[in-house]
């Protein structure tokens, strides 16, 4: 074989690589270089923090990530808790409890808006029947609004989430439940010696992982309340829409997704770090 | 340290029964074996001992008291696992001393505790690392530290040697055997390796299909299997069977086999004339002679060294010999052998019983 030449081997491991490697400039190098060009111009920023919509929002993501997010996962690891005794009954169950992962977004959340309409929706008709009082706004008011939306988002992912920690908690060996119960813990001491100490890797994984996720849940805010009353509830994944494509401010737009970079990119970091160290004590 | 005693105890699943009426009793201080193939239902009672698997029907005694109802932790018993279950996040003292701790023992207590449990087991310079830190004989003693430190009435071990290396399991065997003899703790120990039975136990206990086939001191089980099952089961390399009729004629005695070969007997052996039974003898009660012995073609020698063991075919069947004095041997040689007939057993084809002499 001449000297500079590749070998045939070598020609078609290059041959092979070239579709991905069109497929990961095209999908992956392009858009996140152009987001960044767009992203770039320091007047979007000023401009940003000059609106008063922008730095409520902030709070509003921060309130909303902290706190759907964590109540989200506790509930999770509770349920998981139940879903991972092997009863029949309870097998069925946890196929219903899926649902409303399973299914699409926007009938389900618009079925919430409806719901919790101060007028004419269900829960306000049923509240004014049962004390003959009106029920309240849900969701014109920016804390109940933000609250519904948690409630929203939680109802939605919980299962999902459900069944993550589930499969963790099946992943323990049966035995160290079993000599557990030879040395004399209760059940209470058995999911704080046991149970959790094993989760708690794949716990926080979790929290990361669902922080990161539910940053750019859309449809839960722009389903229930669009972000309204008067902007009130806006997240940074709303706020971003409604500049580029509801004000046409483009450059804005993507700058609004920009600002949560030098909080994503750490946990994002920290998070894949996580996850290849695997389960240190 | 108490006695345990197991009264007719029978083990369900649905319709399912895998433990027929089970009956042992074991006195305070015995070293006990369950022995038996995988399935034969010795985890399983093992598992109701402990109060691990609920007890269908019959009385688990540990002392005086029916521990039929009595949860785990109550019964006062310490269990090595299979797989050890360590706790993966605590220490090797944390394990060890999790016990007391959850029995709010004072502090100073159980720091004495796992530190002579420690010493005992040497482990002392481990205290402080995580079981992944360990290798496998390790953890295995860390498993066994945390049953000590327990102080219990009995000790209750699941197959806790099945998943070391050869040389440690032999080395560990002996660990296990010589911490019996210093704490002479009621001791019931799982396990389908038959030669650890065969090294541990003061008592084997041999089963099979949910069923007790015998008990027995090792050299019992060894020396009058009382059937088929526990004479093809205890001893490595397994006992010869031949299978043939009874033949008595005067005062001789002898086992007819189908390819026309005739096994001699001693002439006050059991049995009638014309039953059908298997005769066998361990490898080991074979005496090469010079004529007159059963002729046998020998297909395969293999040298150890302190043994050599021949196989060979006598009468359509495989048999093996083990010999200690050193002979050469060669593959195709054929070769007279006599088994000696005073440690010859017979049992009844049908029955698969031994007959007794």
């Amino acid at each position: 074989m001449a000297p500079g030449r590749l070998s045939q081997e070598a020609t078609w491991g290059l041959i092979f690589l070239v579709p991905y490697i069109v497929l990961f400039l095209g999908l992956v190098i392009y858009p996140v270089s152009y987001g960044l060009i767009l992203g770039a111009n320091p007047k979007s920023y000023v401009r940003l923090w000059t609106d008063p919509v922008f730095l409520r929002t902030i709070v509003n993501t921060v309130v909303f990530l902290g706190v759907a997010v964590n109540i989200k996962l506790f509930l999770a690891l509770l349920l998981s808790g139940f879903f991972v005794h092997e009863r029949r009954w309870i097998r069925w169950l946890s196929v219903v409890f899926i649902l409303p992962w399973a299914i699409p977004s926007i009938p389900t959340i618009l079925s919430f808006r409806w719901m919790l309409n101060a007028e004419w929706g269900m829960l306000n008709s049923l509240i004014f029947r049962l004390t003959l009082e009106d029920g309240p706004n849900w969701l014109l008011d920016r804390w109940s609004g933000l609250g519904m939306i948690c409630v929203v988002h939680i109802w939605k992912y919980l299962p999902f989430w459900t069944l993550i920690l589930l499969a963790g908690r099946l992943a323990i060996p049966k035995d160290l439940y079993e000599s557990a119960d030879v040395d004399g813990a209760s059940g209470l001491q058995k999911f704080r010696y046991v149970t959790f100490p094993s989760l708690r890797n794949l716990y926080i994984t979790c929290t990361l992982l669902s922080t990161i996720m539910s940053l750019g849940d859309f449809n839960s805010i722009y389903l229930l309340t669009g972000g309204g009353p008067a902007d009130s509830t806006q997240t940074l994944a709303t706020l971003g829409i409604r500049y580029a494509f509801g004000m046409s401010e483009i450059e804005v737009g993507v700058s609004t997704v920009v600002v949560a970079l030098p909080v994503m990119l750490p946990l994002l970091v920290l998070m894949l770090r996580r996850m290849k160290k695997g389960e240190q004590p | 340290m108490a006695s345990v005693s197991v009264e007719a105890v029978r083990k369900r699943y649905g319709a399912l029964e895998v433990i027929h009426g089970i009956d042992i009793a074991i006195p305070d201080g015995e070293f006990v074996v369950l022995v038996g193939p995988s399935g034969c239902g010795k985890s399983t009672l093992l598992r109701m001992i402990a109060g691990l698997e609920e007890i269908s029907g019959g009385t688990v005694r540990i002392g005086q008291r029916v521990v039929n109802q009595v949860p785990s932790k109550d019964r006062d018993i310490a269990m090595v696992f299979q797989n050890y279950a360590l706790y993966p996040h605590m220490t090797v003292r944390e394990n060890m001393g999790f016990s007391l701790r959850l029995r709010k023992a004072e502090t100073e207590v159980i720091a004495e505790r796992v530190q002579r449990a420690a010493q005992i087991l040497s482990l002392t310079e481990l205290l402080d690392r995580h079981p992944k830190q360990l290798s496998g004989g390790q953890r295995q003693r860390v498993a066994m530290g945390r049953a000590i430190v327990r102080n219990p009435q009995v000790f209750l071990f699941d197959e806790p040697l099945s998943n070391l290396d050869a040389k440690l399991r032999v080395q560990m065997r002996t660990e296990i055997k010589a911490l019996h003899q210093q704490l002479k703790t009621t001791s019931i120990y799982v396990t389908h390796d038959q030669i650890e039975a065969m090294t541990m136990a003061d008592r084997i206990v041999v089963m099979h299909d949910g069923i007790v086939e015998q008990i027995g001191t090792p050299l019992e089980l060894y020396d009058t299997p009382a059937n088929l099952f526990v004479a093809g089961f205890i001893g490595s390399p397994a006992i010869n069977l031949i299978r043939g009729i009874l033949r008595r004629d005067g005062g001789r005695c002898w086992v007819a086999t189908e390819a026309g070969v005739d096994l001699p007997l001693n002439g006050d052996a059991a049995g009638q004339d014309g039953q059908a039974v298997v005769y066998g003898f361990r490898p080991e009660h074979l005496t090469p002679v010079e004529n007159s012995g059963l002729l046998s073609r020998i297909e395969v020698v293999e040298p150890t060294g302190a043994n050599t063991f021949v196989y060979a075919e006598l009468s359509g069947a495989q048999i093996c010999g083990v010999f200690s004095e050193r002979r050469s041997f060669a593959a195709g040689e054929t070769l007279h052998l006599m088994p000696q007939l005073d440690r010859v057993h017979l049992f009844d084809a049908a029955s698969g019983r031994r007959l007794a002499a």
